[in-house]
């Protein structure tokens, strides 16, 4: 197995080319160009094509055109540039089509600044355009799964017709890395998209859509996706629990703060409080199951985001009150320190902080 | 004249040493000084980038909204306020690429703005990938191969829409560069100026000396009121480039066109006597 030191963008341009991603569109932006300087660089020695857009409007659906041909294709960009692509990403679920979208989020909201960040979470696992659709949501805390994610984000785009989101932030795709890199997918092999618009020989034309005047079709339609989803809660639902066999205390954190986060508990495990690490690598769907999991043995939760509370409110729905959340967010591109999520751990075992905010610095 | 030391243009800034944004800078300030416009009267628009920046690194009124969209909500505010001044600037990707349609349908519009685009043919901000108006032979780390895209000429798009006025200016002539700007705030209506500028630090193609050796001023007899003669002008580009205004036209701007809004004011400009809301109180009694 071929292993390379790789920067997370690198990484994700490199996994999208495995996977048989041939087309790229984007827009400039930081902290993300890495990724549309990989694909210019590379995607012509395997036939595809990168372009610049004139704007990430144009990008996303220059993806919608692609992915309706039925090729794998995949866009990037950092949060101003995901608002803009939203409206695009709203008709692409609708019209059932497969593509990977990389949000490297950076601090908002509007022009913000450009440190890492976790402040689109909301965006990311509630739709974020108009309308009752999810995009699946992967969130990569590695260089290493940033790879693997993003191989693996084409399968399920394909498997379910769905845009799929990797979900990493400026940590995540500059930091570098060692990185295991699987087999190419071949192209040939994969299966075959008898719904996308390749050219009618012998049957009806294909049709991409997503305007549906009738109500009651429209609700059909609606239902139709929303069996999808359903689908995506049972089988793609993910998180890795570290520590969390005997935790009395969970710290529940994705991509970056989850790094971090780790160490904190590895700190607090020294001091000897039992407490664990739950980390959602599926943000949409949201690992409820996993977490309700926890709840026999663990007696409080301590949600840390670079955000000022969103993901908060999902663990909040998956325990359903049944344990007490606390909460630790930098916001603005600030990295919470290890410090300080160990003094909100200390805080939440001696019970106080319970309230969300209250170990908000 | 208002003092120069009024509009504080030696504030620091993020700009390379030697950037074209300086003399820009420089320009604007002392045609807004020759004008006798203190800061108070002038509200200054732009988007994201480096030339983008502009409104932090002087003391005027200042709107730096989102990338590529600064001509609409400069719009916004020129409806709302018939007495600012109302100035755009923004860079090439800015105004050509990400905000091109804005462009396109201010100057079928035509809103009493000034519109001074720093076309550095290159993603300053960014580091340095192409922009509309790159060269085909410009490589960059997204365009290992050069750029496959046609550049896009701005004036002559302009032009060819009969945008009310039209100009082009370098930094290599900033004295000329003042004199446009200064004729774009008083032309009545929409004004570009496209503003050639090098990128010290992106673009090893169009530098100082590039420009220098090729823009050449207007010829004292050219008439920018003739469509066709502007039109043959604005094609000009490559081995010589015309500076100066190249058409010019008059034309009902955007709140003439809308007869009502002649005698609006603005809401802070209002004045209202107590005695016509004495109604209000009365209400109460
Ligand atoms: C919606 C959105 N997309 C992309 C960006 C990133 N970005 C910032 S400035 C810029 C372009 C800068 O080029 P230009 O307008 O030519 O200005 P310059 O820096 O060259 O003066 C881009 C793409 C952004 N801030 N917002
Ligand atoms: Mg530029």
């Amino acid at each position: 197995m071929e292993k390379r030191l790789m920067k997370g963008n690198e990484a994700i341009a490199e996994a999208a080319i495995r996977a048989g991603c041939r087309y790229f569109f984007g827009y400039p932006i930081t902290p993300q160009n890495e990724i549309p300087e990989y694909m210019a660089l590379h995607l012509p020695q395997y036939g595809g094509v990168f372009l610049q857009a004139e704007s990430e409007v144009s990008a996303i659906n220059m993806v919608y055109g692609a992915a309706g041909a039925g090729a794998r294709v995949m866009t990037s960009s950092s949060s101003p540039g995901i608002s803009l692509k939203m409206e695009g990403i709203s008709y692409i679920a609708a019209a059932e089509l497969p593509c990977v979208i990389v949000n490297m989020m950076r601090g908002g909201p509007g022009l913000g600044g450009i440190q890492p960040s976790q402040a689109d979470y909301f965006q990311a696992v509630k739709g974020g355009g108009h309308g009752d659709y999810h995009m699946t949501v992967l969130a990569p805390a590695s260089v290493q799964e940033a790879f693997d994610l993003t191989m693996e984000a084409f399968e399920i785009a394909d498997y379910y017709r769905n845009p799929v989101m990797i979900l990493g932030d400026g940590v995540i795709g500059q930091m570098m890395e060692g990185v295991v890199l699987r087999e190419p997918v071949k192209l040939e092999e994969l299966k075959e998209k008898e719904w996308a618009t390749d050219g009618a020989v012998n049957r009806e034309p294909n049709i991409i859509n997503s305007l549906f005047l009738d109500a009651v079709k429209l609700e059909e339609h609606n239902l139709k996706l929303k069996a999808k989803y359903d689908l995506m809660r049972e089988r793609e639902a993910r998180a890795e629990l570290y520590k969390m066999d005997d935790a009395e205390y969970a710290v529940v954190a994705y991509g970056t703060s989850a790094r971090i986060s780790r160490s904190a508990v590895d700190e607090a495990r020294k001091k000897g409080i039992r407490v664990g690490l739950i980390r959602p690598v599926s943000l949409f769907p949201f690992p409820e199951k996993i977490i309700r999991s926890t709840i026999a043995k663990t007696r409080t939760y301590l949600v840390v985001e670079m955000s000022l509370g969103q993901m908060i409110e999902d663990l909040k729905l998956a325990l359903n009150g049944k344990r007490p959340v606390c909460f630790y967010g930098r916001t603005g591109g600030i990295l919470p320190l290890v410090d300080e999520i160990l003094e909100s751990i200390e805080l939440m075992r001696r019970g106080e902080g319970i309230e969300a905010d209250c170990c908000l610095s | 004249m208002t003092d120069l030391l009024q509009y504080e243009m030696n504030r620091e800034t993020a700009w390379c040493p030697g950037c074209g944004n300086f003399s820009i800078r420089r320009a604007l300030v002392k045609a807004l000084a020759e004008l006798d416009l203190s800061p108070e009267q002038v509200t200054l628009f732009t988007g994201i980038g480096q030339a983008a920046k502009m409104p932090h690194y002087i003391r005027v009124n200042a709107f730096n909204g989102l990338h590529g969209r600064a001509l609409p909500a400069a719009l916004g505010m020129r409806i709302a306020n018939p007495d600012m001044k109302v100035i755009v600037e923004s860079g090439d990707g800015d105004t050509y690429g990400e905000g091109g349609n804005h462009l396109l349908h201010n100057i079928r519009r035509n809103p009493d703005i000034s519109h001074l685009v720093h076309n550095n043919q290159i993603y300053g901000l960014t580091k340095g990938q192409a922009s509309p108006t790159s060269e085909y032979v410009l490589k960059t780390a997204v365009q290992p191969g050069g750029v496959k895209s046609d550049p896009f000429n701005p004036v002559l798009f302009a032009v060819a829409m009969k945008a009310s006025f039209v100009a082009r200016a370098s930094v290599t002539e900033e004295e000329h560069l003042k004199e446009m700007i200064k004729a774009a705030i008083n032309h009545k209506g929409y004004a570009l100026i496209d503003i050639l500028q090098p990128c010290v630090t992106f673009n090893r193609i169009n530098t100082y000396q590039w420009y220098s050796e090729r823009v050449y001023k207007l010829e004292e007899d050219y008439n920018p009121a003739d469509w066709t003669a502007a039109l043959k002008k604005a094609a000009e580009w490559g081995e010589r480039i015309p500076i100066g205004i190249i058409y010019k036209e008059e034309k009902a701007t955007f709140r003439e066109k809308i007869g009502h809004l002649k005698e609006s004011k603005i809401l802070a400009g209002k004045r209202v006597e107590p005695a016509e809301r004495e109604y209000l109180l009365d209400e109460f009694r």
